[in-house]
């Protein structure tokens, strides 16, 4: 499991927010992405794109609700094809699982597509630590390798990183002559990996959906080193989470139109690779084994609760990500583990621990931009709500999270508002005590949290002489009274 | 993960109900509408795969696109190029034509496993990989190709180009079409369509960088697809 | 022309208009009596309970809610000038009574009288123009919950579109949030601030010297960013605009 580092978000989001390189690299991502998505969808039209979500989401919807007959018949068809199902509770039974293979087919090198679920097992040091060498292939996964960090973005690993950053970071790790330029340094990488790709035991992948009808795993990447993970080595590992099956091949059209758009506005990726199993007698190549890890690891959780379960129809494409104006702002680190944005908001909690996680289902105005976006048409903001009551509401000390005088505020709120009397003589305080501080209509300064955080930067208006309900009663209640 | 079994969804999920007579007939009518449409699916698959970045040429007849491969070939001034073992080829006899000009051609035939790692070590060396196309999806502008004996994985992964021969019989009008397909010959065979599939859509690409697109990265930089027909 | 002989509105105010700015809701009642509208005020309103909601606090929100639904037991319309108060009232609560099948029927069926006063205006009234005349520049803020809850985004355009002599500039960005979202806005100051001067930079950007909106929540925070600046952009509320006797 990575370090949680979700409970700094607010010191975290405070520091990234400043940071002048980070700003350039999120502007990037919020024009640059949005934009192409959006073109992409005015291009088959907007009414063409609704058909797509709600067939997507009603998929997503019934599988879920069947999933654990949709896993067995997976499983099923998996083994028929030859290949080994292995399904993994947790992230420490999941690495066992991995580990015993290397151990035991005596793996030495290997190389590894995208994989989100194996950020969540912290895979790659489990495998470092057996000896084994371990290569992230995906460029931008490469890259965060090299410099030990975690991913920033679901789609784009690296984004946060500039390209002088990279430049520097493969002139250090790699030892090769300092250039800042681009296609150079893809060809650096093109020329590193390679090697690894032909000489790997074991290449490990991720899965953006499995095919419980054909006992399928497939991937949709641009680089090729997808393909070259799960063609060349002798051992195919296809590591997941337990959300990402679906009923029927037919079914995968739908999704492979709306991920791709979603994430970064093409119309396909260069390609969408569908693996059934180790390669068989008459193949030129290809795995001699195929291993696909199932990882639960606390989706059980999202499962159980039906306020959450629609989480589990994510298909991680990002678009929630780029439209986000908090995640514009502070970046994905700042989300202090695997999964950033409005979808890491939600799922996080259910994977890390509720307390834990607790800054970050607050940590959003609720505008609702993400759910617009979302291709499975989550309802992201309706969980982020259904999150806040439990952190506030639940009476177990180990997920409560409010703190005292936030409790005492409430309910003083909730006493006023439910006693007009009490409301107006809470109104006439404030109008004595606003006195030193109300000048020309506005307060410019309360000495005081929570009001000090907003006085810091933007005014406040002073309560005027008379509520509305004052005027009303003096002069509006009755149509001949009013100024017409 | 120590749950209870689950149980099957009712009403049945449509689409694992259907018979291998409904998927026959399913599979009749796309025939029959593609076969009606090919002019149009061949000119959308032509200007949809160029917007994906192939490169495409319409070839009118098989000696034309012998001349194309040769151009490519020549152009790229490689001296081994490898190919797949499809039917295609033998519409299109581009080896002796590429043997002609001094440039080695290795087909894929292999009958041991030692010769799998000699085909390895050929696929390498190759600077151009070529292959048909079980299916060419106008849609997507996609070449979709299906590792069995005499077509390997690597061959259109490996070397720097990869170029596609398409006959008009391989083209079919979208992402459903190839899947009613497979599906078909999954049940058909009793539950198997084969080890890999994989769809192409243009050259190797990434944008890991600042989001600057740069094309050719572990894959084929540059991708042809010959279009007979 | 209204659509029923002398509707009846039955206005709830908000908490923000009431205690912070009373003469928008002088202005809501002025343009409604001057469409021929009825309008009374149940006196025992209070706040919808959304920001008790926001911030995890259900059962304190339900009380609030109940006073709510006590209230407008006899409406035939309630009338609304605030998206996110509208939203509250009409999805919200429905979930908040999620449990309570007596309260959720009660909920639903106060739901289908909730509107958010442009809606009332163009989608029950059937009035696009209400003769209101003014001059300048504005532009225009959708608040998040108006746009994206309600789904109202034609409605106040239209109505700003006819009025005399207004110029409405398009505002860039317009969708993305003002950074307000209740107590987000305390308890994420820095990044509430970075969103609200996102916002204040795409509004004078279109030189507008006024900013409309249909949300005082939103208002409150641009505005207060504008005045802190010192910048010359007025915010008014929609019905601000329409009001005829409004200076």
């Amino acid at each position: 499991m990575p370090q949680i580092k979700t409970q700094d978000f607010f010191n975290a989001s405070a520091l990234s927010i400043k940071d002048p390189e980070l700003r350039q690299a999120l502007q990037r991502v919020g024009t640059g992405f949005d934009n192409a998505r959006r073109e992409a969808i005015d291009e088959v039209s907007a009414e063409v794109w609704e058909q797509w979500r709600e067939a997507a989401r009603q998929i997503k919807e019934h599988t879920i609700d069947h999933l654990d007959y949709y896993l067995e018949l997976l499983h099923d068809n998996v083994t028929k094809n030859g290949g080994q199902v292995h399904f993994a509770r947790d992230a420490e039974q999941a690495n066992a699982i991995v580990a015993d293979l290397v151990k035991s087919k005596g793996v030495k090198i290997i190389t590894k597509g995208k994989s989100m679920v194996s950020e969540e097992l912290s895979l790659n040091h489990v495998l470092e630590g057996l000896g084994t060498e371990v290569y992230e292939t995906d460029l931008g996964e490469y890259i965060i390798q090299l410099a030990d960090e975690t991913p920033s973005h679901l789609v784009a690993p690296a984004l946060h990183k500039t390209k002088a950053q990279v430049a520097q970071l493969f002139t250090d790790k790699l030892g090769v002559p300092y250039t800042d330029d681009i296609e150079e340094m893809a060809r650096v990488a093109r020329e590193v990996l390679r090697g690894k790709f032909l000489a790997a035991d074991m290449g490990i992948s991720g899965a953006n959906f499995l095919v419980a009808e054909t006992g399928s795993l497939v991937i949709i990447t641009n680089e090729g080193n997808g393909r070259l993970c799960t063609s060349a080595p002798r051992i195919h590992v296809g590591i997941t989470g337990m959300e990402k099956v679906i009923p029927s091949l037919h079914d995968l059209a739908v999704f492979l139109r709306l991920l791709p758009r979603s994430a970064t506005g093409q119309r396909l990726t260069s390609y969408m690779s569908m693996v059934s199993g180790p390669r068989r007698e008459a193949d030129e190549d290809g795995p001699e084994e195929f291993h696909l890890v199932i990882v639960d690891n606390g989706r059980s959780k999202m499962l159980a609760d039906p306020k959450l379960r629609e989480s589990l129809y994510c298909i991680r494409c990002g678009a929630c990500l780029n439209i986000c104006p908090v995640y514009q702002k502070v970046g994905g680190h700042a989300y202090g583990w695997v999964y950033p944005g409005p979808i890491g908001a939600i799922v996080t909690p259910s994977l890390v621990g509720l307390k834990q996680a607790k800054d970050l289902p607050f940590a959003s105005s609720l505008c609702g931009a993400c759910r617009e976006v979302c291709p499975v048409k989550i309802n992201i903001p309706r969980m982020l709500l259904h999150l806040r009551q439990e952190l506030t509401e639940n009476s177990d000390p180990a997920v409560n999270s409010t703190p005292a005088w936030e409790s005492i505020l409430a309910r003083c709120y909730t006493a006023i508002m439910n006693h007009p009397t009490l409301l107006s003589m809470g109104i006439k305080l404030l109008k004595l005590l606003q006195m030193p501080l109300a000048q020309n209509g506005r307060i410019r300064r309360v000495p005081f949290a929570p009001l000090s955080r907003w006085t810091r930067s933007r005014d406040l208006p002073a309560l005027p002489k008379h509520s509305f309900r004052e005027i009303w009663r003096q002069e509006l209640s009755s149509p001949n009274q009013s100024d017409q | 993960m120590g749950r209870q079994s689950g149980s099957a969804p009712t009403p049945p999920y449509l689409h694992l109900e259907e018979t291998l007579t409904q998927l026959e007939s399913q599979a009749q009518e796309l025939e029959q509408r593609v076969s009606d449409n090919r002019e149009a699916l061949l000119s959308e698959l032509a200007e949809t795969a160029e917007l994906r970045g192939w490169n495409v040429c319409r070839a009118a007849n098989p000696e034309a696109a012998i001349t194309y491969v040769e151009s490519v070939v020549t152009g790229l001034k490689v001296g081994q190029v490898v190919r797949s073992a499809q039917e295609v080829f033998d519409q299109v006899p581009i080896a002796r034509a590429l043997q002609n000009l001094g440039i080695n051609v290795v087909a894929i035939a292999r009958d041991d496993q030692q010769t799998r790692d000699q085909l390895r070590n050929e696929i390498i060396a190759s600077g151009v990989g070529i292959t048909g196309a079980d299916y060419a999806v106008s849609e997507t502008g996609s070449v979709v190709v299906m590792p069995r004996l005499g077509l390997s994985r690597l061959v259109s992964l490996v070397p720097p180009v990869h170029i596609a021969l398409v006959r008009e019989q391989d083209v079919v009008e979208s992402l459903d079409d190839v899947f009613l397909l497979r599906r078909l010959e999954y049940h058909r065979n009793g539950g198997d369509m084969g080890s890999y599939l994989n769809f192409i859509t243009g050259p190797s690409r990434t944008a890991d960088i600042e989001q600057t697109l740069v094309v050719g990265v572990h894959g084929p930089k540059e991708v042809h697809m010959v279009l007979l027909g | 022309m209204p659509s029923a002989p002398s509707p009846k509105a039955s206005l709830y105010v908000t908490c923000v208009i009431d205690q912070l700015y009373p003469e928008v809701g002088v202005s809501v009642v002025r343009v409604l009596r001057n469409l021929g509208v009825t309008v009374d005020f149940p006196p025992s309103q209070t706040c919808c309970g959304q920001p008790l909601f926001n911030s995890g606090f259900a059962a304190q929100a339900r009380q609030l809610a109940r006073r709510v639904l006590l209230s407008f037991k006899d409406a035939s319309y309630v009338v609304v000038p605030s998206g996110s108060c509208a939203a509250m009232m009409r999805v919200f609560y429905l979930d908040l009574f999620d449990n309570d099948p007596v309260m959720r029927q009660q909920a639903n069926e106060f739901s289908s009288k909730v509107y958010e006063f442009s809606e009332f205006l163009v989608n029950v009234l059937n009035v696009t123009n209400v003769g209101a005349r003014s001059a300048g520049a504005a532009t225009y803020h959708p608040s998040c919950h108006l746009l994206r809850e309600l789904g109202i985004q034609e409605e106040p355009q239209q109505l700003l579109a006819n009025v005399d002599g207004l110029e409405m500039v398009d505002l860039p960005n317009k969708e993305t949030c003002c950074g307000f979202g209740g107590t987000f806005s305390v308890k994420y100051p820095h990044i509430s601030e970075g969103m609200v001067a996102d916002k204040v930079e795409n509004i004078l950007s279109t030189r507008a010297d006024t900013l409309v909106s249909c949300d005082m929540s939103c208002l409150m925070n641009i505005g207060g960013s504008l005045s802190r600046q010192q910048k010359p952009v007025n915010v008014k509320h929609l019905a601000q605009i329409l009001d005829r006797e409004a200076s």
